[in-house]
């Protein structure tokens, strides 16, 4: 019996999950018991040629290229909402319903009291959209035709097309001209409004909407100008925002463009001692394809050790 | 987060069993295969984690992504071991992250984060492990992210002193040997082996991911074993 439960346990007892107790009292056991010995041994012995098969760590290569096809992805995909939940977890939302009558019969009136109204105002003829509102909607808007800043001056003019074209004018911290900012970044087929409108944003990079649009202009402008523009804006960044390192670092080692890495490259020397930023210089330094890439990295990792 | 993150060994907490809380025991290094690969998680990263779910929740994109920064590495290393193949891996991460962000919403806080991140990657694997036993394939080499084959162990450099051609052909040998022992198992026992085996993981924890009891997880593992067991039993 003594035996039996020692062969049951000689697994846990190689894995340290035997408490105090049960590994001691097998460890008295086998010192007396010869078989048990014997079985212990083996057991050990196969846990030893099994390690032999290696565990691997993802190469930085492997994670960066990982992250940045899901990030590719996430860009376009939807947080599944309301909506998902009631579709594929009808329970979550029937629960609190069925134990509690009062919920059930508030929420009903609720909507019978808005579908009335909402009847009411479509007979009335309301418009519930206030049509004399300057702020455009993202939606409505269908292009930004040009942007301009008058000299010595803080007004920008910016000409967009809803239905028709219309001009919006005010400051850089006009929320509206922010709003069309951020818009052009992202959505613009003109490269050079782009350009203009990455240009004016780096003015303010402390607002964190407009850091996004710079990192998003830096990751996935297709236009070399416009994300020279956007990593000179990010620059003070590198320092302290992880996601401004990445990013820099991710165009340092995937970018098209030769001046653009060099940029990225001269960016990241203030942090270079951050063992991702070694980790990349180290591969430029052995095999970028880039001769002065790589010589500019070794030169980096080269002052390393001085200051370490 | 300390802004070298991403790059540093990946310390996988979040973890609300005390049993998984113990750090890296480097004194079981030469014993256990893949200490690091234990889950040293701590109240601290628990708290950052609950943060950055609650933000994602809300549907904060950044926070999200600075979750997958927590585990992603973790993730491709169970998956690149599992399925012997980087690209293999690589889809596993990316249909694991994503089935997470469309249902972080869904996200109770029942379990870790850590614990519901696994049990989606813990799911593919297993179909993927499934699929694999149907085409019955049992090839010794994987295949790079290019889609080129390559053997698994001739990537792992030998660096110890007085290596030489002869015992390195007997270490590919083994390992030849070992993956074709671990393809017999069923996907569930491969599944459990190697999350105690190879990830280091707690058999508390190995059965609150594959939604079972740590004694049935105990006994899938013993069977495991007495499998393997009977695999190498010539090899000395």
């Amino acid at each position: 019996m003594k035996c039996e439960w020692v062969h049951e346990n000689i697994l846990l007892h190689i894995y340290n999950e035997l408490p105090d107790d049960a590994r001691y009292e097998l460890e008295q056991h086998v010192a007396r018991c010869t078989d048990c010995a014997a079985e212990l041994k083996a057991a050990r012995h196969l846990h030893a040629t099994l390690s032999q098969f290696p565990v691997q760590e993802p190469s930085p290569n492997l994670v960066t290229a990982s992250r940045m096809r899901l990030q590719e992805e996430l860009e376009t995909t939807e947080q599944g909402g309301f909506w998902q939940r009631l579709v594929f977890d009808p329970g979550a939302w029937l629960r609190p319903i069925k134990l509690a009558p009062a919920l059930a019969a508030a929420i009903f009136i609720v909507g019978f009291a808005g579908g009335i109204g909402a009847t009411y105002q479509v007979m009335n003829g309301r418009n519930p959209v206030d049509l004399s509102s300057p702020t455009p909607t993202e939606s409505s808007i269908t292009g930004i035709q040009s942007i301009s800043q008058e000299p010595g001056s803080s007004q920008i003019s910016i000409r967009y097309n809803t239905v028709s074209t219309q001009e919006a004018q005010g400051s850089l911290n006009d929320q509206r001209i922010q709003q069309l900012l951020l818009f052009a970044t992202r959505n613009n087929y003109n490269s050079g409004v782009r350009m203009d409108s990455v240009d004016l944003l780096t003015q303010t990079p402390n607002d964190t909407r407009v850091r996004e649009a710079l990192l998003y202009a830096l990751r996935y402008d297709s236009n070399p100008g416009v994300r020279l523009k956007a990593i000179e804006g990010l620059g003070s960044y590198v320092k302290n925002d992880v996601r401004v390192r990445d990013a820099v670092l991710e165009a340092l080692v995937n970018d098209s463009n030769p001046g653009l890495r060099t940029q990225a490259l001269h960016l990241l020397e203030p942090v270079r001692a951050d063992s991702s930023v070694r980790r990349v210089l180290q591969k430029l330094a052995e095999n970028d394809q880039n001769l002065y890439i790589r010589s500019q990295a070794q030169n980096v990792l080269s002052q390393m050790s001085e200051i370490d | 987060m300390p802004a070298d993150a991403w790059a540093v060994q990946l310390a996988v907490g979040g973890c609300s069993h005390p049993d998984t809380s113990r750090g890296l025991d480097l004194s079981k290094q030469s014993q256990d295969p893949l200490p690091r690969g234990q889950m040293a998680g701590h109240s601290l990263s628990r708290i950052d984690d609950t943060l950055l779910v609650r933000e994602a929740q809300r549907g904060n994109r950044a926070a999200f992504e600075e979750l997958v920064r927590h585990y992603d590495q973790a993730v491709l290393r169970l998956a690149m071991h599992l399925t012997g193949s980087e690209h293999e891996a690589q889809d596993i991460y990316q249909d694991a992250f994503l089935k997470a962000y469309k249902s972080v919403g869904n996200f109770r806080f029942e379990c870790s984060f850590y614990t519901w991140i696994y049990r989606i990657v813990t799911n593919l694997c297993l179909d993927h492990l499934r699929k694999k036993q149907v085409r019955k394939e049992d090839a010794p080499v994987a295949v790079d992210a290019q889609g080129e084959a390559y053997d698994v162990l001739s990537q792992v450099p030998d660096v110890r002193a007085g290596a030489n051609p002869e015992r390195d052909l007997m270490r590919r040998e083994l390992g030849t040997r070992i993956n074709h022992a671990l393809d017999k198992l069923t996907p569930r026992e491969r599944m459990v082996f190697e999350l105690k085996h190879y990830q280091g993981l707690k058999l508390r924890t190995v059965g609150e991911i594959l939604n079972t009891t740590e004694e049935t997880a105990k006994n899938t593992l013993f069977r495991a074993t007495q499998k393997l067991r009977g695999s190498l039993a010539d090899m000395r």
